[in-house]
């Protein structure tokens, strides 16, 4: 995010993974590093197991949209990839992407995971994390969405401290230990910046 | 989210509204779920629980009609409130609705509103500033977050200046978007005490008074227009020119900023009605070409139609944007003819899509797989069953099929009864239990005396499940209240949708259905969404306490 363009994210996933919940972070480290931000989401009946996503803009100037330009979006994060591909027509030729390779199946005709995950990798600037690795791999079952936005903080101007902040806050309230389990996912996404091709 | 030094937080445009009514030193909060609403009345809640309810009450209603009249007892005596809704509550509401505007308010009535262009999560689209102008009275129309707390604050101030009440229009984009909000001090709770000697009579709407209200109600519609000219902005600009309003406004403002040639445009922002035909008369005159971006039905695009000599109108009339749907950046960009980004190649494979379903383990999912068989058993190889609005409504979905219709609260119970009396053997209409006590309850009474084969079924979770896991006005009463209502405790059947309890689900249905009379079934079973969040434990302690389940 180097001029005053409007840097825009998608977060996808199914209703239940937690897409708000991370998309609410990315909200409140643009907040904290004072960059104006705003932040669509979808609730109600969407949410029982079905495609969600939100959007986050972020940017030097004012904002005033709360959705973004499909086909300008700038960033992708994933957390099931079924989704991930189905938010492709709404970034931006340079997009990045980063996506969880762990499928959620709750659907009689969810296609074969090779032909999903073969297609993302067709895909130019598609970051594959295998988020059910580093999930057992940190005891921590719920590790993958740290994991992802680790990787998706190399992207944004937003600085370590901070996203070390937003996660304790967030995290406060179920207690240390969990607080101290997100950040050590988070710091081993941040370490994932190659494409894992 | 924590707070900075200016009082500043991130809130969702709903909690904004919600905040905003606290701070204005709002008394009672009443209203009934639906999204994109729900959460305006949950963020008032959640204050009150944290900081104490001292002289405060935050209430659902059984539908949005009594939460309107529990706001409008709150205004009479003198206090601030707010009635929050989706946009087809509204249409339960409107008998208090247009009432109270003739009456008029002593508190401050808020009445918020959330419309649903796009049709997200709701049966249509329909745009509550026609009903503002119906009821002849002032609308409030936000952009973004900061705007619906200050359009709220002020709502409450304009409320009691014209003593009417105030509709803050609300959108599903606006009321489901987080950004930075900055609040005021908190005010205490204000009281102007009951309505005096002078204006008591006003509230009763006996023809020979609701005549000179309703004269007076007309007469002050300059004080509407002047009120709505303080909010409403014209620029003089190039002789093409844009009309903004709510979503249009949010987005034209932003590619504002990526286009210089259109922050040239002649503008006017419109954010309260009604709308002065003069505004209508200054763009006329400035412009050749106007184009009009408002969420969603041609409101105010109408207007300028019908005042246009030589102007060409764009918008959803001829074609510009679509008559129906919302609004995006990328729809403003077309109707500009602006350029379009140069996207990524996408997946050349086909993706399925992925609807909503019922959760795992839900007990509708054990209800519908009983109904389906006991159907086939009698013989109905295509049962057609009437159904309503609630989780349970994806059951439409295969491979349920369960239901064949979703029109609005309460339908399924009407129309089954109607399809029953005309002719439909053995006809039923499924309904949750606070679906029920919203627009069920009076059909109940009129199945007593039906004497035909209709089959109310209600798949009673003791709470609103699908707008997030409200509290029911009611829990466990629906056998008592139908044995009152005259059904003999043989037409009363309570079933547990569970997979173990199929068969013998399966035989009581079959039973009932050959029953040619009226019957109710309960399928009760708790939501197992509800359950793992511990939400019953208040519900059952309220229950042991000797209450109804209702605070």
């Amino acid at each position: 995010m180097s001029s005053d363009k409007l840097y825009g994210i998608i977060v996808a996933g199914v209703g239940g993974q937690g897409a708000i919940t991370l998309a609410q972070l990315f909200l409140g480290a643009a907040w904290r590093s004072r960059l104006h931000t705003m932040q669509s989401e979808v609730h109600g009946m969407s949410q029982r197991g079905g495609s969600v996503n939100a959007q986050i803009s972020i940017s030097k100037a004012e904002v005033t949209a709360p959705l973004l330009l499909s086909g300008a979006v700038d960033l992708l994060i994933s957390m099931e990839p079924l989704e991930a591909l189905r938010y492709v027509p709404f970034l931006s030729k340079n997009a990045t992407i980063i996506t969880s390779t762990e499928p959620t199946i709750n659907m009689d005709n969810y296609p074969d995971i090779n032909l999903i995950l073969g297609a993302l990798r067709e895909i130019p600037g598609t970051i594959l994390v295998d988020t059910a690795e580093h999930a057992k791999k940190l005891a921590n079952k719920n590790a993958g969405n740290m994991v992802l936005l680790g990787v998706a903080s190399n992207y944004t101007p937003i600085d370590k401290t901070i996203w070390h902040t937003i996660i304790e806050e967030r995290f406060a309230s179920k207690g240390e230990k969990v607080v101290v389990k997100n950040i050590e996912a988070f710091d081993i996404g941040k370490k994932i910046i190659a494409p894992s091709s | 989210m924590s707070k900075n030094a200016k009082n500043e937080s991130l809130l969702l445009g709903d909690e904004a509204v919600g905040f905003a009514a606290i701070d204005a030193g709002l008394t009672g909060i009443f209203g009934y779920p639906g999204t994109p609403s729900t959460e305006v009345f949950e963020a008032v809640e959640a204050e009150f629980k944290k900081n104490g309810v001292a002289n405060r009450v935050a209430r659902w209603a059984a539908n949005e009609k009594v939460g309107y009249e529990f706001a409008l007892g709150c205004s009479y005596i003198g206090k601030r409130s707010m009635v929050t809704m989706k946009h087809v509550g509204l249409n339960v509401a409107m008998d208090p609705f247009v009432n109270s505007a003739i009456t008029g308010v002593n508190g401050g009535l808020v009445v918020v509103v959330a419309d649903d262009p796009g049709m997200h999560s709701s049966q249509n689209e329909q745009d509550s500033r026609y009903l503002a102008d119906f009821a002849n009275l002032p609308c409030l129309e936000p952009s973004t977050p900061q705007e619906a707390y200050d359009f709220t604050t002020y709502a409450f101030e304009l409320s009691e200046k014209l003593r009417l009440p105030v509709l803050l229009r609300l959108v599903t984009r606006l009321a489901h978007t987080r950004g930075v909000v900055a609040r005021q001090e908190m005010k205490e709770p204000t009281d102007l005490g009951i309505p005096n000697s002078e204006s008591r009579f006003n509230w009763v709407l006996i023809p020979s008074n609701a005549r000179l209200q309703y004269q007076r109600l007309r007469d002050n519609f300059g004080q509407l227009l002047e009120a709505a000219d303080d909010f409403n902005k014209f620029k003089k600009g190039d002789r093409r020119g844009v009309v903004v309003s709510g979503m249009g406004k949010a987005n034209f403002d932003q590619l504002c900023k990526e286009e210089a040639t259109i922050s040239k445009f002649s503008k006017l922002e419109v954010m309260a009605y009604p709308l002065n035909d003069s505004l209508i008369d200054k763009m006329l005159e400035s412009c050749d070409e106007i184009y009009i971006f408002e969420e969603n039905y041609p409101y105010i695009e109408d207007k300028f139609i019908a005042k246009t000599r030589q102007t060409k109108i764009r918008g959803r009339r001829d074609g510009t944007l679509n008559i129906a749907g919302e609004l995006d950046p990328g729809v403003l960009r077309q109707a500009l003819k602006l350029s379009m980004p140069e996207k990524k190649k996408g997946p050349t494979i086909d993706l399925p899509a992925r609807p909503p379903r019922m959760c795992d383990g839900c007990g509708h999912i054990d209800a519908y797989n009983a109904m389906k068989e006991a159907f086939n058993i009698i013989g109905v190889s295509d049962p057609r069953v009437f159904g309503d609005i609630g989780c349970y409504t994806l059951g439409a979905q295969p491979p349920f099929e369960g239901i064949d219709t979703c029109v609005e609260m309460g339908a399924s119970l009407g129309m089954a009864l109607g399809a029953a009396m005309s002719g439909q053997v053995p006809s039923v209409g499924v309904i949750g239990d606070s679906t029920f006590f919203h627009s069920g309850l009076p059909t109940l009474i009129s199945l007593v005396e039906s004497k035909v084969n209709a089959n109310f079924v209600i798949m009673d979770n003791r709470i609103t499940a699908m707008t997030g896991q409200q509290e029911v006005v009611a829990t466990d009463i629906i056998p008592q209240l139908a044995q009152a209502a005259g059904l003999l405790p043989e037409q009363v059947h309570i079933l547990t949708p569970l997979p173990k309890k199929h068969e013998e689900n399966v035989k009581k249905l079959v039973e009932i259905f050959k029953n040619n009379r009226p019957d109710l079934i309960i399928f009760k079973r708790d939501c197992i969404q509800a359950m793992r969040k511990g939400l019953y434990a208040k519900i059952n302690e309220e229950k042991k306490a000797g209450g109804h389940g209702h605070e």
